[in-house]
């Protein structure tokens, strides 16, 4: 089994180095043919692993060499493939093999089409090392490497200028793409002092001897512990405070934030709490802290889905959202649930996004969805694909989303924290809402595009069959969902309801269900026939502020960006140009400028150094007398 | 070959002699024989290293003054062994490349002068041999920055020699009044390094001691606040001048802390973490600041090298085997990534005659292979995993982190400000569009280039993902030190904080 765990590890490297060799050559179509052919391999060699790991319910270990091997530290590369991992594998590979078939008519026109699908698999590759690691710092590899992959192809299309912010909200894809870096480098920050706590506390960092340990530690340490490593969690996966990042990085071509900044990316930092059960379980405060960060963000970036017009940003604000839902159930324990939605919610949103992306190549990388309506006609496929994957998103029966989200809704009502599980569903209510929102503003309704002179068409065939790949498991997985809990909690805790939560799910989901279907059909009254705008609405305090996204990019402009770069020019100019060194340049001046002066004792006139001869005996006779006196 | 050490001193020395006698035209051809020679022989050096002696090898010891214990004594432990491969490795890179028009005769003659002085003073063992190469590699500098430099050139130079030479003169008092101690307490004169080791000093002698040493020290460095002369430096020095400083002459500092600071004066150490743990951080954090205001792109490289000193001066008093053993690996690294980076400027610099990052924009596209190469470089400069730059800046905050986690936590802001800095160079020179028609036909890397920058970057790679050959003997060596210095603790508080290491564990 080992040679599998190789195989979906290297497969990915192989695809990105293969491509790499024709990047800056112009489009060869066989790259875009070897490269989803590699991922696939991954893809299958995950599915032998998970098999395997069901059938024997043992973990496949591997150990490939040595890496930092210091003092008391020694960290191999050492990876372990258990049910938490096999299923993270299967989920990122099964995306990625999709997103790469897509991505060749995507990026068909591109002239750096090889470059792409470099970058795409070197990504893919970081995200296994990333899950398959058995090691905290393994895990830092490939949490650093997705960083550098998702900046490289948020900035893909680099040679894009600068806009003023009104203009495009991420000022360019350069921009944006060092945002995202620089943001996460914020969090990585404190997970890096989470590793350093773990190792001087316990000497370790594999999974399995640092979860052995706990007990061993104080209650404070674990909290620190515990906080700590949510710091870096909350980067990668845009968490409040750090979530501005996220929906800038739709700058990136689409396929990108269907793989990377929706199915599995920004889901690291829930992997991170699934895989970290054992700490997080033993301090409830904290993973309270998480569970309550979790319902905020799944309202408050719903709240700003509400009203805004760009396709891909919509869909990157459900992705927080649902990034919320998922600390929401992590945090309050039910991390087989969480882990779950995680699949769930990479299948119907990586679909939702590829939809997107047919959309946006219909209609000329337009995004305003105002400018769109009536697709449906010319592109039935993809309207009925991405309506399927705003069904499940919503979570409507028997749809995957149905499945998960109830079971995340159950669980906190489960916990009695009942104001979690009420924001929770009231923000099931606003997902339903701004899902078919978008979806009837751009698909039904009146014909809006041909003012803007675009004449769509649908998607390629083959792009839409890799799609529907990802259609089907939007819709089915859900059904999967006891077999997955029983296979999953043979590692994870299992999560049991009680006997009231029981008695209750009926009412329970027949509540969620009427929320969300009252938003799907708000919506569709709303704007099925046409666009209703209405400017007073619009010029409303709330709106604006909603569109604005709370203000949030505009303060982090005015308090951090823009003071740290003032800062460092008067750290240049005023402190180091004119205290610093003119103290260096002044000790040097005085110096110089006393020999000057002492100079003129050496004019060579006999009269004055007779003078100087005089005036130095008689000092010298004058201390002579005092030291005399003293003494 | 028992005097390896010596041939690696004098051969440099004598090929630059006879280099006078060279014509201008194959002068650099014999330039880049020799600095290959002087690599391979490096190389054979660490291929009969044994790793697991953690001790001084290939020890050469040949009395000069008997009366004043003045000997000719060199010798290298995993510590040093590498920064001497760095030093030969980047002197071949730098002659490589070397793309000065004027006199290359005397630049490639000056530049083995500098190569027999830094050799020198990464394996002598006798403290005025070892101070003496010290001061040599100032003079070989001062002509490549003043013979070769900017406009401001005169001044830069000066600055560079008077400001370092005037913080070696106070080490030299130290040495001197150390050395007059050995005297008193054991009644001989010794200036042999191993001698002064055994040496238990009281702890107000070290205090003192410890002062001395470090401004010499801190200068090269260099440390905040006497760092003012680097900036100067880089921005009139030719492209090899840099490498070379960068690579090499900074680590020179840092090698002294590791060399003299720690081993002889334990305690005055550890009483010093603090101050000398919140300068570091300043520097980090100062500096990275200024190199993110910086319009020219030398100047942004040539900040984050104190930024990041400051990261390896942070290992260095992490008083621990991972810190210690970190920050001498990230020296390495910081040589490499340094150095390539310079590189990499000099490439711009030589097509555009400018530095200023506003003239560029958009680089990515009419020259993808230098890019791609910056691209590499900027990575491990930030501390990526699976480069060269993660090691050390990994193992020298954690190191630190043991002494320190507020210090740490400040300090390691430094991988979130080096990346805005270097993201932000990147982004101004590279991406956008291209708005200067000049730039749209720039010759992208030529075979000259690649040779000099591949292999830099083939070393970034393979020891970022295995560093295991290098790391190893680091290891043993430090592993030794941080004994002998916990042994040699006096104080209760430098006994606690000197960390030894365990035992190696038997092999899984």
């Amino acid at each position: 089994m080992e040679k599998y765990l190789y195989i979906a590890l290297f497969a990915p490297f192989v695809s990105s180095l293969f491509s790499a060799l024709f990047a800056q050559q112009k489009k060869m179509q066989f790259v875009g043919i070897v490269a989803p052919i590699l991922i696939g391999i991954s893809l299958m060699s995950s599915l032998l692993l998970l098999s395997h790991v069901h059938e024997s319910g043992e973990a496949v270990r591997a150990n490939l060499m040595d890496w930092i091997v210091v003092g008391d530290m020694n960290i191999t590369f050492g990876f372990a493939v258990d049910q938490v991992t096999a299923v993270m594998m299967v989920v990122v590979t099964t995306v990625s093999t999709v997103v790469h078939i897509y991505s060749n008519y995507y990026m068909d026109h591109d002239i750096s089409f090889n470059r792409f699908f470099s970058y795409l698999s070197a990504f893919v590759f970081s995200m296994m090392i990333l899950v398959m690691s058995d090691n905290f710092l393994g895990l830092f590899i490939g949490w650093e490497g997705v960083g550098v992959c998702s900046w490289l192809l948020i900035g893909f299309w680099y040679h894009k200028k600068d806009e003023s912010k009104d203009v495009n909200p991420s000022v360019s894809p350069s921009w944006a793409a060092n945002e995202a870096f620089i943001v996460n480098r914020i969090a990585d920050l404190g997970m890096l002092v989470g590793i350093f706590l773990i190792y001087w506390n316990l000497g370790t960092l594999t999974y399995t001897e640092v979860f052995a340990q706990l007990g061993t530690l104080d209650h404070t340490l674990l909290v620190w512990i515990g906080i700590t490593l949510f710091i870096g969690a909350m980067g990668k996966s845009a968490q409040f405070p750090l979530h501005t990042w996220l929906t800038d990085a739709m700058e990136g071509p689409t396929p990108v934030s269907a793989l990377i900044h929706a199915a599995t990316m920004v889901t690291a930092g829930v992997y991170l709490v699934i895989r970290a059960n054992p700490l997080y379980s033993q301090i409830p405060e904290v993973s309270y802290g998480i569970a309550l960060l979790g319902t905020f963000v799944a309202i408050f970036a719903a709240s700003m889905a509400l009203v805004n017009r760009d396709l891909k940003r919509i869909v990157a604000y459900s992705t927080l959202s649902q990034l919320g839902y998922m600390f929401a159930a992590a945090g309050l324990g039910a991390y087989w649930i969480a882990l779950f939605h995680l699949a769930a919610h990479a299948f119907f949103k990586a679909l939702l996004f590829l939809g997107a992306g047919n959309v946006m190549h219909a209609m000329h990388d337009e995004l305003d969805i105002f400018k769109m309506g009536g697709l449906k006609k010319k592109m039935f496929w993809s309207f009925l694909m991405m309506g399927l994957a705003s069904l499940a998103l919503a979570g409507i029966y028997p749809l995957a989303g149905f499945f998960s989200k109830d079971a995340i809704l159950e669980a906190a009502f489960n916990e009695h924290t009942y104001g979690i599980w009420f924001v929770l569903w009231l923000t099931a209510g606003l997902t339903a809402f701004y899902s078919f929102r978008q979806v009837f503003i751009v698909f039904l309704g009146d014909e809006r595009y041909h003012e803007i002179g675009a004449h769509p068409h649908e998607a390629k065939p083959y792009a839409l069959w890799a799609m529907s790949v990802l259609a089907v498991l939007a819709v089915i997985f859900g059904w999967f969902r006891e077999d997955f809990m029983e296979f999953i909690t043979k590692f994870l805790p299992a999560y049991e309801m009680s006997e009231h939560t029981h008695h209750m799910v009926w009412i329970l989901t027949i509540v969620t269900t009427a929320i969300a279907v009252t938003g799907i059909l708000v919506a569709f009254f709303k704007y099925s026939k046409k666009l209703n705008r209405s400017e007073k609405t619009e010029n409303s305090f709330a709106y604006k502020l909603l569109y604005n996204q709370y203000y949030i990019p505009h303060f982090y402009e005015k308090a951090i960006t823009k003071p740290y770069a003032e800062l460092s020019e008067i750290a240049w100019q005023e402190l180091d140009m004119k205290v610093v060194d003119a103290t260096v340049d002044g000790i040097a001046k005085t110096i110089e400028s006393s020999g000057d002066v002492s100079r003129r004792a050496q004019d060579g006139n006999l009269s004055s150094y007779l003078k100087w001869m005089t005036a130095g005996f008689v000092l010298i006779t004058i201390i002579a007398v005092i030291s005399v006196v003293i003494k | 070959m028992s005097n390896i050490l010596t041939v690696l001193i004098f051969f440099p020395l004598i090929a630059a002699i006879f280099g006078f006698m060279v014509n201008q035209k194959s002068i650099r051809v014999y330039g880049i024989t020799v600095a290959a020679a002087e690599f391979l022989l490096s190389l054979w050096l660490w291929a009969s290293f044994d790793s697991t002696n953690p001790g001084m090898q290939f020890v050469e010891q040949l009395s000069l003054i008997p009366q004043f214990g003045i000997s000719y004594y060199l010798g290298v432990d995993g510590i040093s062994l590498f920064i001497v491969i760095m030093s030969t490795l980047m002197t071949l890179i730098g002659i490589i490349a070397l793309s000065v028009k004027d006199d290359i005769k005397n630049m490639i003659i000056t530049l083995l002068f500098l190569e027999v002085a830094m050799i020198g003073v990464f394996v002598s063992l006798d403290v005025i041999l070892f101070y003496v190469f010290w001061e040599f590699s100032l003079v070989p500098m001062l002509y490549v920055i003043g013979a070769w430099g900017g406009n401001l050139r005169l001044y830069a130079s000066i600055k560079f020699f008077i400001y370092t030479f005037a913080g070696s003169l106070v080490m030299l008092i130290g040495m001197l009044y150390m050395a007059f101690i050995y005297h008193s307490t054991t009644g001989v004169w010794s200036f042999s390094l191993t001698d002064w080791y055994s040496l238990i000093l009281p702890f107000d002698v070290q205090k003192y001691l410890f002062l001395a040493f470090f401004l010499g020290f801190a200068i090269k460095v260099p440390m905040f606040p006497f760092h003012t002369w680097l900036p100067y430096a880089h921005g009139q020095a030719p492209t090899v001048g840099s490498v070379i400083l960068a690579a090499v002459l900074l680590k020179m500092g840092t090698y002294g802390f590791v060399r003299f600071s720690l081993p002889l004066f334990p305690d005055a150490s550890v009483a010093y973490i603090l101050p000398v743990g919140i300068i570091a951080v300043i520097m980090i954090i100062y500096t990275a600041m200024i190199a993110y205001a910086q319009k020219d792109i030398k100047q942004v490289i040539a900040y984050s090298s104190i930024s990041h000193m400051g990261v390896i001066v942070l290992g260095t008093f992490a008083m621990n085997t991972e810190g210690i053993a970190g920050s001498v690996f990230l020296m390495l690294s910081h040589g490499i990534v340094s150095g390539a980076l310079f590189l990499l400027v000099g490439v711009i610099y030589d097509r555009k005659h400018t530095k200023i990052m506003s003239e560029f924009g958009g680089l990515a596209k009419s020259m993808p292979n230098f890019a791609v190469v910056f691209g590499v470089m900027t990575m491990a400069a930030v501390g990526l995993p699976l480069t060269i730059g993660f090691i050390g800046e990994y193992l020298s905050l954690a190191g630190f982190f043991k002494v320190s986690p507020t210090l740490t936590v400040l300090g390691g802001t430094s991988i979130i400000l080096g990346a805005a800095y270097m993201l932000k160079a990147l982004k101004n020179t590279f991406f956008g569009p291209i708005t200067n028609p000049e730039n749209e036909n720039l010759p992208d890397l030529d075979a000259k280039e690649l040779t000099a920058l591949i292999p830099l970057v083939a070393i970034v790679i393979w020891l970022g993902i295995y560093p295991k050959p290098v790391l190893g003997p680091i290891d043993t060596t430090t592993k030794a030190l941080v004994q002998m210095m916990h042994n040699k603790a006096q104080t209760k508080e430098a006994k606690a904080t000197i960390l030894v290491s365990k035992p190696k564990k038997e092999a899984k």
